[in-house]
């Protein structure tokens, strides 16, 4: 089996080691008026890129990230025992998807969101290569955490893309492509450096756990 | 002359909700708290939920009730009155 | 839209409180309610409220967590090795993963429970434990989780990328999840009562667990995917669109499969008011024949794993030639198909098993002998 889809669109925003404050006051006028005050930083930034790629209603939309809504989930846990019914909401995946898209009343058919580790991004480009929809959006990011983040288990940096992968192959930016050849497996490909890759527009190939290579060109 | 529970009613609803760009000054004593101009939802009712009942000691057993409860400030300035522990209603 | 590729379901369990799925089946036809008044933050206290937890169990998370050992238990009766090789992907499907152990470190500071807290970091726990290899993949969204890994599984055995696929699914509760169900007002104190039409909605919530083994088409097997669809609304975090057309965007694509078959009706069911009305609805104005229930009334709802620990109990009710009906509800309902009691389903040919989501997120599938 070897699959094909033509990059058509990116976007990508690095907010680095900003505070959820600045990143709200920079991105409010991006959003329904009055409904910032709710939005997590990741929904913030993953709602402005994914805005980019105007969402349409039979897009697909694969989210990926590793620890997703970390403040909130801090915020959460810190509310106990009022827990918050406003915080564990924002902090169950994938809500930061859901935040701009129910913000924006814009339904769409499908919607995988997926989370791991090493093989995420291999794993999230698998899904969009094997996924029907015409056009799949395939967004993702971080955000930074506080506590958790001293503990190890949070990202230390914001940042979020997202690309519109097509079965078109009009308006190319590049491709990604998988073959079918079985590979041994190499070093896997992580978030962060999928995320520079996309923002320097450089390509790069990965094995993914299935072993096919997935390639990713620029035109 | 003001309500004091009513006046801290909208203190408390502006600052649990985080709204933008409205003071409690601006809030009518009739205000319409869902689906209104201050386009409150069920999630904003309940984390008001949470914080009138740590406030005011009481307790708000379904969401069917909180949606009572909360259809607008003078309900619910009503509702504090009738089910908050006495102590607990700002008096000035 | 592409339909879903037809797979077969070549092994299939759960646990839930009542134990494996043929016990849970049997508990359901009887009419037995798992569900038990538990304080709502466990050793922190609270109001009770309907939980049911796996036997032996307590809401506070143990280091290591409980749900290492109920996998592994769960999956002693899996047939083949080889998981997570590249030709045997393991998809891990939930929505609270790890997360009891967070509120652990929370409460109690001991650091080692964040080596479980995270998703990605249960879902490596889990690998060693079982000894997979590196070929997972996990997806997280909510209450419609395992219909979205099975929905991948039936991609990736269609696509040639895989010969067969572990699907697992799991949700053991904690005081995180049991705290902000409460705070959301409906895990309350009264048990849920499925598409009854009553005053105040309220729901029970359970630990799950379940798996199934995906294969192509082709492959033996007693229990063929025949249709898969998912929708989302996005139209409000809690609430769904008044029209119920979220409801009816998923289930036409079931309905079509479907044609020609006689089919009983597995709901989502919780126990929530509006939610459970526009279903009852939505699902009766598609399959006028069709008798609905739901198990949620005994089991809880089992959250990121009720879609695949309720296709278990659907297998065994095919399979049994009996479906029980839906414990803990009675008259009056939403609408007339609503089936209380157990009934017979040996003149069916599949059954449509439902889940919905946080979000305005729906999932369908159309499952029958193959």
């Amino acid at each position: 089996m070897s699959s094909s889809r033509t990059i058509t669109r990116i976007s990508t925003r690095d907010a680095a080691e900003e505070e959820p404050s600045v990143t709200r006051e920079r991105l409010k006028d991006r959003f329904p008026r009055g409904s910032t005050r709710r939005m997590t930083q990741l929904g913030l930034l993953v709602g402005d890129v994914l805005m980019d790629m105007d969402p349409g209603p039979d897009d697909a939309i694969i989210y990926i990230s590793r620890y997703a809504e970390t403040r909130a989930l801090e915020q959460y846990l810190e509310s106990f025992p009022t827990a918050s019914p406003t915080l564990f909401q924002t902090s169950i995946h994938p809500s930061a998807v859901q935040q701009v898209m129910i913000g924006r009343q814009l339904p769409v058919r499908e919607f995988l969101p997926i989370t791991g580790n090493e093989q995420l991004v291999a794993q999230g480009l698998t899904a969009a290569l094997v996924s029907p929809a015409s056009r799949v959006l395939l967004c993702g990011g971080e955000e930074r955490g506080t506590w958790l983040l001293e503990q190890g288990v949070a990202s230390d940096r914001n940042f979020a893309f997202a690309c519109a992968l097509s079965r078109d192959p009009d308006g190319a930016l590049g491709r990604v492509t998988m073959g079918n050849e079985v590979c041994p497996p190499e070093v896997p490909l992580g978030l962060e450096e999928f995320f520079r890759r996309l923002t320097d527009r450089e390509p790069f190939t990965l094995v993914a756990p299935s072993a096919q290579r997935i390639s990713w060109t620029w035109e | 002359m003001s309500d004091p529970l009513l006046a801290h009613l909208k203190r408390l609803i502006v600052d649990t909700l985080k709204l933008e760009d409205i003071t409690p000054e601006q809030l009518a004593d009739d205000e319409p708290l869902m689906g209104s101009g201050l386009n409150l939802d069920s999630i904003d009712a309940l984390e008001l939920v949470v914080r009138i009942e740590k406030e005011f000691g009481l307790k708000i057993s379904n969401s069917e009730e909180s949606r009572q409860a909360l259809s607008d400030l003078g309900s619910l300035a009503a509702f504090v009155r009738q089910r908050a522990d006495p102590a607990r209603i700002p008096a000035h | 839209m592409t339909p879903a590729p037809v797979a077969r379901i070549t092994a299939c369990d759960c646990l839930t409180a009542f134990g494996d799925a043929p016990a849970t089946h049997q508990a359901l036809l009887e009419g037995r309610i798992a569900l038990e008044p538990t304080p709502v933050l466990g050793s922190r206290g609270g109001d009770a409220v309907p939980l049911a937890l796996l036997p032996d169990r307590v809401l506070d998370e143990d280091l290591p967590p409980r749900w290492l050992d109920f996998a592994e238990r769960l999956l002693s009766k899996l047939p083949g090795d080889g998981w997570g090789s590249p030709r045997r992907p393991v998809i891990v499907t939930s929505s609270n993963f790890g997360v009891g152990s967070l509120y652990a470190y929370r409460l109690n500071g001991d650091a080692r429970n964040l080596a479980y807290g995270t998703p990605f970091a249960s879902v490596e726990q889990l690998a060693k434990r079982l000894d997979w290899g590196p070929n997972t993949i996990t997806f997280s969204h909510a209450c419609v989780t395992a219909h979205l890994g099975l929905l991948h599984a039936s991609r990736l055995v269609d696509a040639r990328l895989a010969e067969k696929v572990l699907v697992l699914s799991f949700d053991l509760l904690s005081p995180f999840v049991t705290g902000g169900f409460h705070a959301l007002k409906i895990l309350n104190g009264m048990m849920p009562a499925p598409y009854e039409a009553r005053d105040v909605g309220s729901i029970g919530l359970g630990d799950g667990l379940a798996f199934a083994v995906v294969e192509p088409a082709s492959a033996a097997g007693e229990f063929s995917l025949l249709a898969q669809a998912v929708y989302n609304e996005m139209h409000h975090f809690t609430a769904n669109r008044a029209d119920g057309a979220g409801f009816a965007a998923c289930i036409r694509e079931i309905t079509s499969a479907a044609a020609g078959r006689r089919v009983w009706l597995k709901g989502h069911g919780t126990g929530t008011l509006e939610a459970g009305k526009l279903e009852a609805g939505e699902l009766a104005a598609a399959f006028p024949e069709s008798p609905l229930v739901s198990w949620k009334g005994s089991l809880g709802h089992t959250l990121g794993s009720c879609g695949l620990v309720e296709l278990a109990l659907t297998l065994c009710a095919l399979r049994n030639g009996r479906a029980p009906g839906t414990p803990g509800s009675r008259t009056p309902t939403f609408t007339s198909n609503i089936m209380l009691e157990p009934f017979s389903v040996s003149n069916f040919d599949a059954a449509v098993c439902t889940s919905n989501a946080f979000g305005g997120a729906h999932a369908a599938l159309l499952v029958g002998a193959a």
